[in-house]
C-alpha cells in the first residue's frame, strides 16, 4: 500500500543549528505512529515542516504522493492534514462552537450540525456557546482535538496530546484516537508520556539531535540501547 | 429588549433625517463631520479591530478617495455622487495593491509600512502637478451641496456600521477574528489568512474613499497636506479605541463623544488643543485600551454584537 | 559631481545614523516605536538655541547640556508613561508616543512660539580640491561620529552596555542572568533621548528651528532602523549613512519635492523585500 506521508531527507536549519538533520520516514495509512525523543530532538520542528508552518531547507515531503513542502499551511490542511499544537491554540474569544465553525467551507447549517455532533462526541455540547478562553485546560484540549476533525482529515498530527491532562480525559482521548484509526485515518503523535506511546502506537520513531535514531514496534524501541542512551545516557 | 433596538434605530434615523429642517447651516456642517468621523473610525475598526492588523496610515485611503473623486469631477465631468463612489473604488484598489505585499508583514512592520505608504501617496500626488495641481491644490467647481452631502455622509456612516454588523455575525467575520486571536492556528486550520486580511483591508478602504470624496466636494478645495495628515489616522484610531474596537457601536460611540469634546475644547482652548488631545490619547491608551464598550462587554458578558 | 554628492551624503548620513541609533536603542530594547523621537530632537535644538541666545554659549558645547537634560526627560517619560506599554501590542506604544509627541510640540509652540529661530554660528565652506565641504556640516559630522563612536564603545565594553545588548536580544534570558531589566529600559530611553538631543543641537546651527522640525527626523530614523535591522546597532550606522547617500544622490536626478519621498519609497521597498532589515535584524 502506498504510504500516506513520506518525509525524504528533511533538513531544517535555524541559524547554524540543524534542528532536523536528514530525517526520512514513511507512514502507512490506517495506523497510529509515535514520534519520541529527548527535548530538542526536533520533533515539533518536524511537525511544523510537515504542516507548512515552517519550510524544510532540504529534502521533500509528500502527502499521498503530492509534494507539500512548499505549500502554505492552509493548503496543506485542505489536502487532508490536520494538527493540534503543543501549547493549546484555541481561539479564546470565539465560542467552542465557533472555534469549529470557522474551519469548514461547507454551508453554514451543515457546519453547525457537524460541529455540534463533534462536541457531543467529547461531551462538550452543553459548553458549545461558552467562550473557549473560559474553558478549563482539559476542555480546551478537547475542543482543539475535535476542531481538527471538522473536515475529516486523513492524516492527523497530535503534538503532545497527553500533556497536562488527567487520567479520565486521557483515556477518552486515546479511545478517540483508536476509533479514528479504525475508520482508516492515520495518526502521528509526539509524546513524552511513554505509557501512552507504548500502549497506543503501532510503530514508533525516535529522534535525537535532529536525526532518526530508531524505528520500530514499541517493545523493540524500549529495549533499544541507543534509545535508552539518548534519553538517559551521555 | 431586542425589539427596542431596531425601533430605536429607526427613530434615530428619522430624527437625523429631519434635523436639517430645524438646524442652521453650521449645525448641518457639524453633523456632517460627525458622520464622516463615524465612517472613518468604523472603517478602521473593520481591519484593525477585527483582524488585529493595525493600519497606521489609514488616512491614505481618505486622501486617495478625495483626489480620485475630485479628479473625476474636474477632469471627467462626473456628477459628484458617482465620483465619490469612484473614490471608494479607488480606495479599495489601493488597498488591494498595497495589501498584497504589506499584509505579509508582522506587527510593527505593517504599521510602519502603512505610515510610509501614506507619505508616498502624499508625495506622488504632489509630484504629478499637471494632473493634481500639486502643492497648489485642486479646486472644484463651486457648488453648495451641504445638505445633500449631509445625507450622503450619513448614509455612508450607517452603511459602514451595517456592514460591520453583517460581518461580525457571519462566518467571514469569525475567520477575520481568528487572525487576531491566533494567526498561526488560523492558517493551520485551513484559513487563507492573507486573502481574508486583504478582503478586510479592501472593505475598510471603501468608506474612507467615499467620505474623502464627499469631504473634498464639501470643501471645494483639496491639497496634499490636508488630505493625508497623520493626525487624521490617529484621531480615527483613538475614536475607535475609546468606544471599543472590535465592537459594532464602539467606534460610533467613540467618534460621537470625542468629536463633540473636540468641538467644545477647540472653541475654548485654541492653543492648548493639541496638548489636550495628546493627553486624551495617552489616557485612552493607558487607562482604557479596550474602550468603553470593550470593558462593558467583558464585565457584563455582553454579546459580540454590541 | 558624484564625489561631492558622496561627501555631502556621508556628512548628512552621520547625523541620521546617530539620531537613528537613539531610536534603535529604544526599539531594540523595548520594541517600542518612539514617535516622539523627533520632538526630543527639537527640544535639543531649542536648548542649544536658548543657551546661545542668552549666554552666547558655543553651540557645540551646549551638547554637554542638551544631552543630559534630554536624558533626564527620557528617564521621566519612560518611568511614568512608556513602561506601561512596553509589553502591550505595538498600537499602544505607537499611540502613546504619538500623544506625547503632539503634547511636546504643542508645549514648545506655547513656550517658544512657532517663529523660526536660527543659530548663526558657523557658516561657509572649506574648499578641498574640487569639493566644497560645508563647515557646519563637517563640524556636525565630526561630533556625530565622536558621539556615535562613544556610544558603541559604551555598548561593547561597559557592563551596562552589554546588559543593554543582552536585553535587546532576549529579555527573559537577561532577567535570568540577573539583569535589572526595568533599569535597562530606563537607561535605553534616556540614552535614546540624549542621542536625539545631540542631533538637535548639531542641526540647530544648520536649519531653521521650529516646534515641528523633528517630525521628518522621526520618520527618517524609522527608515534607518528598518534599513539596518531592528536591534542591530551597527546596522543603524550603516543605514544612516546609506540614507544620507541615497538622498543626496537622488537630489541629482529628482526635484526637491520628490526627494522627500525617496525616504518613504525606500522604506516601503525595503519593508516588502526584507522586513527584517538589509542586514540581519531581529524581528
Amino acid at each position: 500500500m502506498a504510504p500516506i506521508l513520506e518525509v525524504d531527507g528533511a533538513v531544517k536549519r535555524f541559524g547554524g543549528v540543524a534542528a532536523v538533520n536528514g530525517v526520512s520516514l514513511a507512514l502507512e495509512p490506517g495506523r497510529i505512529y509515535g514520534l519520541i525523543g529527548p527535548n530538542g530532538s526536533g520533533k515539533t520542528t518536524l511537525f511544523n515542516c510537515i504542516t507548512g508552518v515552517d519550510h524544510v531547507d532540504e529534502g521533500r515531503i509528500r502527502f499521498k504522493g503530492v509534494p507539500i513542502d512548499r505549500l502554505k499551511p492552509h493548503r496543506i490542511f485542505h489536502l487532508g492534514v490536520g494538527r493540534t499544537f503543543q501549547v493549546i491554540r484555541v481561539f479564546p474569544e470565539l465560542t467552542a462552537l465557533e472555534n469549529l465553525l470557522v474551519v469548514t467551507t461547507t454551508g453554514y447549517a451543515e457546519a453547525r450540525a457537524r460541529a455540534r455532533e463533534l462536541l457531543a462526541r467529547v461531551k462538550l455540547d452543553r459548553l458549545a456557546d461558552e467562550f473557549a478562553g473560559n474553558l478549563s485546560y482539559g476542555q480546551q484540549k478537547l475542543v482543539e482535538f475535535v476542531r481538527v476533525l471538522m473536515t475529516d482529515p486523513e492524516l492527523i498530527l497530535l503534538d503532545e496530546p497527553a500533556a497536562g491532562v488527567n487520567r479520565t480525559l486521557l483515556n477518552e482521548l486515546l479511545d478517540a484516537v483508536r476509533r479514528l484509526r479504525d475508520q482508516g485515518k492515520t495518526v502521528l503523535l509526539v509524546e513524552h508520556d511513554m505509557k501512552v506511546v507504548m500502549g497506543l502506537c503501532e510503530t514508533v520513531f525516535v529522534l535525537d539531535h535532529g536525526e532518526k535514531l530508531a524505528e520500530g514496534a514499541p517493545g523493540v524501541i524500549q529495549a533499544d540501547e541507543r534509545v535508552i542512551e539518548a534519553y538517559f545516557g551521555r | 429588549m431586542k425589539r427596542w433596538v431596531p425601533v430605536g434605530l429607526l427613530l434615530l434615523a428619522v430624527a437625523l433625517s429631519l434635523y436639517p429642517l430645524e438646524a442652521t447651516g453650521y449645525g448641518v456642517r457639524v453633523m456632517l463631520q460627525l458622520f464622516m468621523w463615524i465612517a472613518l473610525a468604523q472603517s478602521w475598526n473593520l481591519i484593525s479591530g477585527l483582524t488585529g492588523y493595525v493600519s497606521f496610515g489609514h488616512v491614505v485611503f481618505f486622501g486617495t478617495g478625495a483626489y480620485a473623486s475630485s479628479l473625476l469631477i474636474v477632469k471627467a465631468g462626473l456628477p459628484w455622487p458617482l465620483a465619490c463612489l469612484g473614490g471608494g473604488v479607488a480606495g479599495a484598489l489601493l488597498a488591494l495593491v498595497i495589501g498584497w505585499p504589506c499584509l505579509r508583514l508582522r506587527g510593527p512592520y505593517f504599521a510602519i509600512a502603512m505610515l510610509g505608504l501614506n507619505e508616498v501617496m502624499r508625495v506622488i500626488v504632489s509630484y504629478y502637478e499637471g494632473l493634481t495641481g500639486g502643492g497648489n491644490g485642486l479646486s472644484l467647481p463651486t457648488l453648495d451641496a451641504s445638505l445633500a452631502i449631509y445625507y450622503a455622509m450619513g448614509l455612508v456612516a450607517a452603511g459602514v456600521t451595517a456592514v460591520t454588523y453583517a460581518i461580525l455575525t457571519s462566518r467571514f467575520g469569525l475567520r477575520l477574528m481568528t487572525i487576531r486571536e491566533d494567526e498561526v492556528a488560523a492558517e493551520a486550520m485551513g484559513i487563507d489568512t492573507l486573502r481574508y486580511k486583504l478582503y478586510a483591508l479592501m472593505l475598510s478602504a471603501i468608506g474612507p474613499g467615499i467620505v474623502g470624496g464627499l469631504s473634498a466636494r464639501d470643501q471645494g478645495y483639496i491639497e496634499p497636506i490636508s488630505v493625508f495628515p497623520l493626525i487624521m489616522t490617529i484621531t480615527m484610531i483613538v475614536m475607535a479605541l475609546f468606544g471599543g474596537k472590535g465592537t459594532i457601536w464602539g467606534p460610533v460611540l467613540g467618534a460621537t463623544v470625542l468629536f463633540f469634546f473636540q468641538e467644545a475644547v477647540w472653541a475654548r482652548f485654541v492653543y492648548l488643543h493639541q496638548l489636550l488631545f495628546g493627553a486624551i490619547i495617552v489616557a485612552v491608551v493607558l487607562l482604557m485600551p479596550r474602550g468603553i464598550l470593550g470593558v462593558l462587554q467583558q464585565k457584563y458578558n455582553l454579546p459580540r454584537t454590541i | 559631481m558624484v564625489g561631492q554628492v558622496v561627501i555631502s551624503g556621508l556628512l548628512a548620513g552621520s547625523i541620521y545614523a546617530m539620531v537613528a541609533l537613539g531610536l534603535g536603542l529604544i526599539f531594540g530594547v523595548m520594541r517600542v516605536l518612539n514617535v516622539a523621537h523627533g520632538p526630543l530632537l527639537m527640544l535639543g535644538a531649542y536648548t542649544t538655541f536658548w543657551l546661545f541666545q542668552r549666554f552666547g554659549l558655543n553651540p557645540y558645547l551646549s551638547i554637554l547640556v542638551s544631552m543630559p537634560l534630554l536624558f533626564l526627560l527620557g528617564l521621566a517619560l519612560q518611568g511614568v508613561l512608556v513602561r506601561r506599554v512596553v509589553d502591550a501590542p505595538e498600537l499602544a506604544s505607537l499611540l502613546l508616543t504619538f500623544g506625547v509627541s503632539i503634547a511636546l510640540v504643542n508645549l514648545a509652540q506655547l513656550a517658544f512660539t512657532s517663529d523660526l529661530r536660527s543659530v548663526e554660528y558657523l557658516t561657509g565652506s572649506f574648499l578641498v580640491g574640487p569639493f566644497a565641504i560645508s563647515k557646519p556640516r563637517l563640524a556636525a559630522c565630526a561630533f556625530a561620529i565622536a558621539i556615535t563612536a562613544a556610544s558603541f564603545v559604551f555598548l561593547r565594553s561597559t557592563r551596562l552596555g552589554k546588559a543593554i545588548r543582552a536585553v535587546s536580544q532576549s529579555r527573559e534570558v537577561a532577567q535570568v542572568c540577573g539583569i535589572d531589566v526595568q533599569r535597562i529600559h530606563l537607561l535605553a530611553f534616556g540614552l535614546g533621548s540624549a542621542l536625539a538631543a545631540a542631533g538637535g543641537s548639531l542641526v540647530a546651527v544648520m536649519v531653521a528651528i521650529q516646534p515641528e522640525m523633528g517630525q521628518v527626523y522621526t520618520f527618517k530614523s524609522f527608515l534607518v532602523i528598518v534599513l539596518g535591522g531592528a536591534g542591530n546597532y551597527p546596522g543603524a550606522l550603516l543605514g544612516g549613512l546609506l540614507l544620507g547617500l541615497v538622498e543626496q544622490l537622488s537630489s541629482l536626478f529628482l526635484t526637491a519635492q520628490v526627494n522627500e519621498a525617496v525616504a518613504s519609497v525606500l522604506l516601503v521597498r525595503v519593508m516588502l523585500v526584507r522586513p527584517t532589515g538589509l542586514l540581519k535584524g531581529r524581528v
